[in-house]
């Protein structure tokens, strides 16, 4: 071993892997804590494994809210949005950089300007636009009114951006239509990007709260965290029974943290393409 | 373009025009009432509250955040065996859903057997009563909102770190600089781009937070969690005072807009572009 790597196990490998632990730990805490008795979660002091794991807690959770439904409508409706949001998000993004209209700048800046303004300010016109079309407490209301978003457009657009403008004229001049130049020529050479939306679209879809819980009203259109959260706090399950409660948590974020796990390099590259948004 | 103007354009108008009226949802009619919710937010002892946590909720969120990321990229940034394992682990609570964890986080600071307390018990203090005591929650609330977000942080700052030249770093080396002098004189500058877009994206993300707020605290005990957001929440959807709400809304954006600008103004003296 070098002199070097000796130093690096105590300078690097030693802090980082504290580090990791501990943001790690919450996630163990959960499981764990999901397959203790309701006597031993609350046993001083606290047991770092389970004596006896319950493993039937994880069915008795599951068992004792509609959960499968809950998943199933985040998924559903996650995956619809993120279709819809790239379809709209690569056709606007189109528009603002490889076309020529009256009005351009304005909008750009319009989106721009959308980027940094909290969206939450337009919650309540949303509310009341989607009551005006009779699509409150609908699947097709929360899918409508998160079809698009500043940040998705935005994402696009960097990377139209790259693309050369000459590749766009060559297909104007062999004729081919606007939707033909977008379908084979950007889209494949912007594909990463694409997989990074999808990605990106449906972890936030699947994690929303606020929104969907504000025009949904019927227990059936639930999306995962707001059925988690009733579970948390209806049922007499608050603070009574925190090991199906954990039970519950764990396996709600599990398609996350899979999906995660087998995407991470995509969704790493994220970064790679919203940090040149800085760069103009 | 037509969901834009309808969810977005148009809402956002409305919105400022609603704060100007009084309205509760079900009668047809909206009062035209001018800027007398302004006024009357201006004498509302709550809304300075909101203001006052919604500040100290920014600060306390957006500055831990940077500063953490960053020092865990540079402990990240080398060739180094299991990074991606570490990585990993230190990116994960981005992905997962803020409700969920949220309720883990709730369970760790139960006052009695709770995590949180029983670790600081052995270390000899007391504990804390965490999210029922009004000077704590606050900082409960931040624990979460930080540990949720410094491993995306991190990923930028490792991206930023990554595009930092060795040689020039080499030749300051040469030069006699100590390291402590290359990374604010060196590596500080050039990921300064990082910081700033990451300091608005931030600053946007706290100003927006309500999940973990809504599990944890509902803004109580006595208003010391409730931001200006989790205001307007309450008298919009649980008060049905559309007027207030909108104009809750409305110095929201305001803010929003007035922190960007002053984001911007500092960057154009301390970013520095490559």
């Amino acid at each position: 071993m070098t002199e070097t790597r000796i130093s690096h196990i105590f300078t690097r490998h030693l802090p980082l892997a504290l580090i990791a632990l501990l943001m790690a730990f919450p996630f163990y805490w959960m499981v764990t804590s999901g397959l203790k008795t309701n006597d031993e979660i609350w046993q001083f002091p606290p047991t770092f494994w389970p004596e006896s794991p319950q493993w039937g807690n994880f069915l008795e959770a599951w068992e004792a809210a509609p959960f499968w439904r809950y998943m199933a409508n985040s998924i559903g409706v996650a995956s619809a949005i993120a279709i819809i949001q790239v379809i709209n998000s690569a056709m606007m993004a189109y528009a603002l950089t490889h076309m020529k209209f009256r009005l351009k700048g304005l909008l750009t800046a319009l989106i721009l300007l959308g980027y940094m303004v909290p969206n939450t300010a337009a919650y309540l016109p949303s509310y009341i636009v989607l009551s005006k079309l009779h699509l409150l407490d609908t699947y097709a209301g929360m899918i409508l009114s998160n079809c698009v978003s500043v940040f998705s457009i935005f994402l696009i657009r960097q990377a139209f951006l790259q693309v050369s403008h000459e590749l766009v004229e060559a297909g104007h001049i062999d004729g081919a239509s606007h939707g033909r130049i977008l379908g084979s020529i950007l889209v494949p050479l912007t594909r990463s990007s694409f997989a990074v939306l999808v990605l990106i679209t449906f972890i936030e879809q699947y994690n929303n709260y606020f929104w969907p819980m504000l025009i949904t009203k019927s227990p059936d259109l639930q999306l995962v965290s707001a059925g988690l959260r009733s579970f948390f706090v209806e049922g007499g399950a608050y603070g009574l029974k925190w090991p199906l409660i954990m039970a519950a948590s764990s396996f709600t974020i599990m398609p996350l943290l899979l999906l995660f796990l087998l995407t991470q390099r995509t969704i790493m590259q994220s970064v790679n393409l919203s940090a040149g948004v800085n760069k103009g | 373009m037509i969901p834009l103007t309808m969810f977005w354009l148009i809402p956002l108008g409305y919105a400022f025009y609603l704060s100007f009226t009084e309205w509760d949802f079900m009668s047809p009619d909206k009062l035209f009432v001018g800027m007398a919710n302004y006024a009357e937010l201006a004498d509302n002892p709550a809304f300075y509250k909101a203001l006052r946590v919604t500040l100290l909720f920014t600060a306390g969120s957006v500055l831990p955040t940077l500063i953490g990321g960053l020092g865990f990229a540079l402990l990240l940034n080398s060739k180094l065996r299991f990074s991606g394992i570490y990585r990993t682990l230190i990116f994960s609570p981005w992905v997962t859903p803020t409700v969920a964890v949220a309720i883990v986080w709730s369970w760790i600071f139960e006052p009695e057997v709770g995590l949180a307390n029983n670790v600081l018990r052995f270390f000899g203090s007391e504990g804390a009563g965490w999210l029922g005591d009004p000077s704590w929650a606050l900082i409960g609330i931040l624990i979460v909102t930080c540990w949720k977000s410094v491993g995306w942080a991190m990923v930028f700052y490792l991206v930023a770190l990554r595009n930092v030249p060795r040689d020039l770093l080499e030749a300051a080396a040469i030069d006699g600089a100590g390291s402590l002098r290359r990374f604010t004189y060196i590596t500080v500058p050039l990921i300064s781009p990082t910081t700033f877009f990451l300091t608005i994206v931030l600053i946007i993300q706290s100003l927006q937070a309500y999940d973990q707020i809504n599990v944890m605290t509902q803004g109580g005990p006595s208003g010391s969690t409730r931001t200006l957001l989790y205001m307007y929440y309450q008298s919009a959807f649980e008060a049905f005072n559309i007027g207030e709400a909108s104009s809750v809304a409305v110095v929201l954006v305001i803010g929003c807009v007035l922190l960007s600008m002053a984001s911007f103004a500092v960057s154009r003296r301390n970013v520095h572009y490559h």
